[in-house]
């Protein structure tokens, strides 16, 4: 036989208890005043800050695929670089020589210079 | 197997509402839920069934938990007055509840707060904190009841407004 605050206290944690003993309980109007303090107590003791949203703890991206898309960058630059050095024509440094010359004579107005 | 992502969706406001009450403040509690997760994303999770996974979580909240407390009784924070005068009464419920937990012993306090606040079972809180669920039932209820003395103020207070929401009103009529 359960005590009258042990029969509420497993009534309101979904405890086993006879359904006699809790009736026996809460016609007492001592029974009736505890289960609605525990329930005022059990509303008190909620927390009333926010919980943390669900982005607080992100599964740790791989950084592999980064470095190795990196590193995939650098040696495509390098080779064409030196691929583009190797075929590169080198640059003439004398020009070809004249198709046709031109004399340069001043210019002299039709009165002449004053 | 349970994965840290999924460990976080199901428990992390579990785990956060206990921190709150346990330590009594929301920053730390922030901060000691993601700890949780951190130690839970560095171990490898051993194999067990759902409810062994909830009580393995709380008992790392609860060492975490006792950490720190025992780092803070090394290093006490000041409270200024300004914060303690300027109090709605909603926070002044909060102080006081507060106060009435951090004056349980550590163990009563953890067991109650992982029944009443998380809404955990008896077995799940037996294997968190290294109990029996006979111990666990005795002393939710003894915590219960010393609660009740603690808070009579706040409890009675809370009742009342309870009944005025929902409009219940009693009328007494004399013969």
């Amino acid at each position: 036989m359960r005590s009258t605050h042990e029969v509420i206290s497993a009534f309101l944690d979904d405890d086993t208890f006879d359904p006699q003993e809790l009736t026996n309980a809460l016609s007492d109007p001592a029974g009736r005043a505890l289960l609605i303090d525990l329930m005022a107590l059990r509303r008190i003791v909620q927390p009333r800050a926010a919980a943390p949203t669900l982005d607080l703890v992100k599964p740790a991206r791989p950084v592999w695929p980064l470095l190795a898309a990196a590193a995939a960058v650098v040696v495509a630059l390098a080779s064409g670089y030196l691929v583009g050095q190797r075929r590169s024509v080198p640059l003439l440094s004398d020009a070809p020589p004249a198709t046709k010359v031109v004399q340069a004579v001043p210019f002299v107005p039709a009165g002449g210079m004053r | 197997m349970a994965d840290p992502a999924w460990l976080f969706a199901a428990h992390h406001q579990g785990l956060f509402k206990y921190f709150c009450r346990a330590v009594g403040r929301a920053e730390a509690a922030r901060d000691l839920t993601q700890e949780v997760f951190l130690r839970v994303s560095r171990t490898q999770i051993p194999p067990m069934v759902n409810g062994d996974a909830t009580a393995w979580l709380f008992r790392i909240a609860r060492n975490l938990a006792v950490d720190y407390h025992r780092s803070r009784s090394r290093r006490p924070e000041h409270v200024g007055p300004v914060e303690e005068v300027m109090q709605s009464a909603s926070q002044d419920v909060d102080v006081a509840v507060n106060q009435a937990l951090a004056s349980l012993p550590a163990l009563d306090r953890d067991v109650f707060l992982m029944r009443e606040v998380v809404g955990l079972g008896y077995q799940e809180i037996a294997v968190a904190c290294d109990l029996t669920p006979d111990g666990v039932r005795s002393r939710i209820h003894r915590t219960r009841l010393q609660l009740r003395e603690q808070l009579a103020a706040p409890i009675s207070t809370s009742r009342t407004t309870a009944m005025s929401r929902s409009g219940k009103t009693t009328t007494r009529i004399e013969p």
